[in-house]
């Protein structure tokens, strides 16, 4: 593995500039700030890039305590999550300069969506389990001011619900970290796992303990069952295209680190088979249904989506926890997918607030007829979602129940598929009635009083880009899902 | 001998004088007296500490050229005279934080008492610091004592007058038993500084002799100092002493002084009874009992309190019980946990009680935590500190908080019995204090327009907000820096041996 500070780029840039911008002095003109975000954002993407299609490097900061380094390491894994991150983040980044002409205070906002995504890199190219937690930590903690934005008391509110759900969450996984570095005389993350067998020997039934734990405080950030309560309530708060990255990819750290400490630290052997799998796997499908039926039943449109993401996330736990690698490579499709589907989605709600301001589903009478392209997005997103082909939810949900009737699972094989298809069900219910509303708002609808109401190029392009990629993604998936079953093949 | 060497003699010397001078000195003198003469053995403390890193070894000094074992004396090694620094360093932010506020809470005639006591208190604990004598550390314990009881009394109501006779009884019961322990040592081994007492120590253990009475005395030795620096269940005079006094005295007291005692035990487990002993005996089983209890019922105790400077004030008692489980452990992984967390502690708790005081300032002077509504809006630099404070003391990463932590658990996971009872209680206290932390935060900086209360900004308390910063960084400091940080507490510990 070659030694390159390169890595260290994508992760520090948009941090230290993000933090000029925060201590600086308002521009003088309004442009200058979107002319510098975007400038630093499509920088660092180019960084981001270069390491994601350049070989795997790593690189050691310094040591936190004797024999823990601050370590960084470019692997599969991490790149398929840093091209996630990076897509949606330059999208909504591009998307916000319009949107936050309405907003107070442009300039933190931007200032802590750049530290953001650097912070974000640097998780995911976390080499060793302490630094993948500073980094989580730093998330939790910098991604607050996102969601209390508006400074209302309703957000900070949700702020702070946010930030307690996740240091909460944060602590039970340190709790293990302090096990996991007894028994495994390493942090470093490992494909199959670093458990050293000779001092785990004896010592299962605790170790199974600490990853139930880990596993069930990276599930906080991932909206699992019973930890969901702050995602439905922060991500609407926040402004539109920060709930579009919070949903679409700050949720995925979470999952990222579940991804870590089951395939990285643990090892799926260690875990199959065992009760912290059965436990986890029914947490899961009970939130994949109770998030499809909460967003069913919820009438504000950002909140519908949040609760969406709680079901939606829950697809990619359900598909780890299947430890199958099958239904690892649906979940690291779905992980992609719902990425740029969830992020599309909300922007075009935040399109909708920002040039309407409603926010409530049955306000949506005949808004196809005012904003066709925008709309138009929302519905092919929503098919996405749905998991209608050839859109690309499809494919992914296709893997996750293949692996699920794969595996020998006694009950999980047939129940899982179904619970999957009932909530596919229900998300067709919950999305599709903005389209056909919107698009046939039938027969006392006032023709005359239409107005167009379109927003400019600058908010449409990222939403049009977003549902095509949502769309072209599951009519060629070849070469993803090659990239992606053979990450899943290396873990298994 | 080099120059250098004189310092800690220097340092003491100058502190107690410039005490006996203050006296005379008129307020405002007196007052910059005081920060000239924390700078002076501060920088002191520092040319010292970089001169010992370069000869990699400590030195004993004679006071007045008697040898030992009639002579008393000093000694500095890069562990003490760090120590000496950092001491330096947290008690001028503290001065320098509580400044403005001291005008209202002692009366401008009591001003120059009040440096007296500070000089004094600095004098007695760098002697605790550097002193290789044991009735030395004795009798610097007691004039700790006093001067500790005079900045409590300072601010005269009837709180602080009961906090001060509080403090006052249970502090002489600490020295008392320190000073039975330390009779009762000299009877055994017949000496009275401490690397004569080790050998002789030594002799009698390998011998078999007296090892009851020996236990005995480890044990008062350990109770005296674990009274005094308030370890679960010796605590009941500490929330009021801390939470009554002025902010400055509240800030040193848990800061400094109980630190002080601390590093003297310390000093008395490497240098006068021999680790491997101490490892050995049972008292540190209750100990590290004692520490568990005092990390989870200081946080209760903190949850239940709706006076910010006593919430404060509780989690230092979980804060001790987190020391003193290091010194449970009985290893060198474990008493350098405990040594970061004294320098982690001190830095963050000094800038809690400072940060406090700005947030009860802009609620009209109430302490409760309901009236502290939207105070992080009215004072921006008070309610950044606090949550600061409030993040390192939760274990937040970057912060100093979080790598003492993390040394924590390296050292008990390396333990076979004690590492389930204090990982546990680890992540138990951890969730605690986020609990009562995180209330308070969330509290202050809940949108409120009190239109009643005034608006404390940067411009007009300039001296304030740079403390705040300072401690900041040096927060930040320990929490990125502190591999160099661990590995001077190793180089000071093996010095010690």
């Amino acid at each position: 593995m070659n030694e390159s500070v390169t890595i260290l780029f994508p992760i520090f840039f948009p941090i230290l500039m993000g933090v000029l911008l925060l201590v600086g002095k308002e521009p003088k003109k309004k442009a200058l700030l979107s002319r510098y975000t975007g400038g630093v954002l499509l920088l660092t993407a180019l960084m981001v890039l270069g390491l994601v299609w350049g070989k795997e490097v790593s690189f050691t900061m310094f040591f936190l305590t004797g024999r823990l380094p601050v370590y960084f390491r470019v692997d599969s894994i991490g790149k398929v999550f840093a091209f996630v991150v990076t897509v949606v983040w330059v999208l909504a980044g591009f998307f916000s300069f319009e949107y936050m002409k309405a907003e107070n205070a442009p300039r933190r906002f931007f200032g802590f969506y750049l530290i953001v995504y650097g912070i974000l890199i640097g998780l995911d190219f976390s080499g060793n389990m302490i630094t993948f937690y500073m980094f989580y930590e730093m998330m939790t903690l910098l991604s607050m001011p996102l969601v209390l934005h508006e400074r209302t008391k309703a957000a900070i509110m949700a702020g702070l619900k946010y930030m307690f759900y996740s240091f909460c969450g944060a602590y039970m996984v340190l709790f293990g970290l302090y096990f996991v570095y007894r028994y495994a005389n390493t942090l470093t993350f490992t494909a199959k796992g670093v458990l050293d067998a000779t001092l785990t020997a004896g010592n299962e039934k605790l170790l199974l303990v600490v990853a139930f734990f880990m596993l069930l405080g990276f599930s906080v950030k991932a909206g699992m069952f019973p930890f969901h309560g702050w995602l439905p309530v922060a991500h609407p708060e926040a402004p539109a295209p920060a709930s579009a990255v919070l949903s679409g990819v700050i949720v995925k750290g979470g999952v990222l680190g579940i991804i870590r400490v089951i395939f990285y630290l643990f090892g799926a052997d260690f875990l199959r088979g065992t009760w912290v799998q059965t436990t986890m796997l029914i947490l899961s499908l009970v939130t994949v249904f109770m998030g499809s039926m909460l967003a069913y039943l919820e009438k504000g449109m950002k909140k519908r989506l949040a609760y969406s993401t709680v079901s939606q996330v829950s697809y990619i736990l359900f598909g780890l926890f299947l430890l199958d690698p099958v239904s690892l490579t649906g979940s690291l499709l779905h992980v992609v997918f719902h990425a740029f589907i969830k992020c599309g989605l909300f922007l075009c709600a935040g399109a909708i607030i920002f040039r309407t301001g409603k926010r409530r589903v049955d306000e949506l009478t005949g808004i196809g007829k005012e904003m066709p392209v925008t709309i138009w997005c929302f519905t092919l997103c929503s098919l996405a979602l749905i998991g209608i082909p050839p859109a690309s939810g499809f494919i992914s949900k296709w893997y996750l129940c293949e692996g699920a009737l794969h595996t020998k699972t006694a009950v999980f094989s047939w129940l899982g598929p179904v619970i999957l298809l009932i909530s596919a069900l229900l998300t067709a219910g919950y999305l599709l009635p903005v389209t056909i509303k919107g698009f046939f708002p039938g027969e006392d609808y006032d023709y005359a009083a239409l107005v167009k109401k379109e927003p400019v190029k600058l908010m449409l392009v990222p939403m049009v880009i977003l549902a095509a990629l949502a769309f072209v993604l599951g009519i060629v998936p070849e070469g993803l899902i090659r990239q992606l079953s053979a990450i899943a093949g290396q873990l298994m | 001998m080099n120059f250098v060497q004189n310092f800690p003699f220097f340092s003491i010397i100058l502190s107690m004088f410039s005490g006996i001078v203050s006296s005379v000195l008129p307020a405002r003198a007196a007052k910059w007296l005081n920060t000239i003469l924390i700078s002076v053995v501060g920088a002191m403390s520092a040319v010292l500490l970089v001169y010992l890193m370069g000869t990699g070894e400590s030195y004993v000094y004679w006071m007045g050229h008697f040898p030992a074992p009639w002579g008393n004396e000093i000694r500095a090694g890069v562990l003490e005279a760090g120590m000496a620094l950092f001491f330096c360093v947290i008690m001028l932010l503290s001065m320098t934080g509580g400044r403005k506020k001291l005008l209202g809470e002692v009366e401008y005639s009591k001003h120059n008492l009040y440096y007296i006591l500070v000089n004094l208190l600095l004098s007695s604990l760098l002697a605790l610091v550097y002193t290789n004598d044991l009735f030395t550390a004795y009798v610097f314990v007691e004039i700790n004592t006093i001067s500790a009881c005079g900045l409590i009394m300072i601010r005269q109501n009837g709180r602080t007058i009961e906090a001060a006779v509080r403090y006052m009884i249970m502090s002489l019961l600490g020295s008392g038993l320190f000073l039975i322990s330390l009779c009762m040592l000299y009877d055994l081994t017949g000496h009275l500084l401490m690397s004569n007492i080790k050998e002789s120590v030594a002799v009698l253990v390998s011998h078999h002799q007296y090892s009851v009475p020996l236990m005995t005395t480890i044990g008062l030795m350990c109770a005296g100092l674990a009274i005094k620096s308030a370890l679960f269940p010796f605590h009941s005079w500490l929330p009021d002493a801390y939470g009554y006094s002025t902010v400055s005295s509240a800030a040193m007291l848990s800061s400094l002084v109980s630190k002080g005692y601390i590093f003297l035990l310390i000093k008395i487990f490497y240098r006068v009874i021999g680790f491997e002993i101490i490892a050995e005996s049972k008292v540190i089983n209750v100990l590290f009992v004692f520490g568990l209890l005092g990390m989870i019922f200081g946080s209760l105790s903190a949850i239940r309190e709706n006076d910010i400077r006593r919430m404060i004030s509780f989690s230092s008692v979980a804060q001790i019980g987190y020391i003193y489980m290091g010194f449970g452990l009985g290893t060198e992984s474990g008493m350098t946990a405990s040594i970061f967390h004294i320098l982690s502690h001190a830095a963050t708790k000094s800038l809690l009680f400072i940060a406090a005081i700005g947030l009860t300032d802009v609620s009209k002077g109430s302490r409760q935590i309901v009236d502290l509504t939207g105070a992080g809006y009215r004072n921006k630099i008070a309610g950044f500190a606090f949550t600061v404070g409030s993040l390192s003391m939760v274990g937040v990463p970057m912060f100093s908080g979080f790598v003492s932590k993390l040394l924590f658990a390296e050292a008990s996971i390396g333990h076979t019995y004690k590492m389930l009872p204090a990982v546990i209680v680890l992540a138990i206290s951890t969730i605690l204090n986020a609990i009562y932390f995180m209330k308070t935060v969330i509290r202050i900086y809940v949108p409120e327009r009190r239109k009643d209360c005034e608006v404390i900004t940067i411009k007009n308390e300039k001296e304030y907000a740079v403390t705040l910063v300072c401690f900041i960084v040096l927060n930040v400091m320990l929490g990125m820096l502190s591999q160099p940080i661990v590995q001077w507490i190793h180089t000071g510990l093996s010095m010690f041996g």
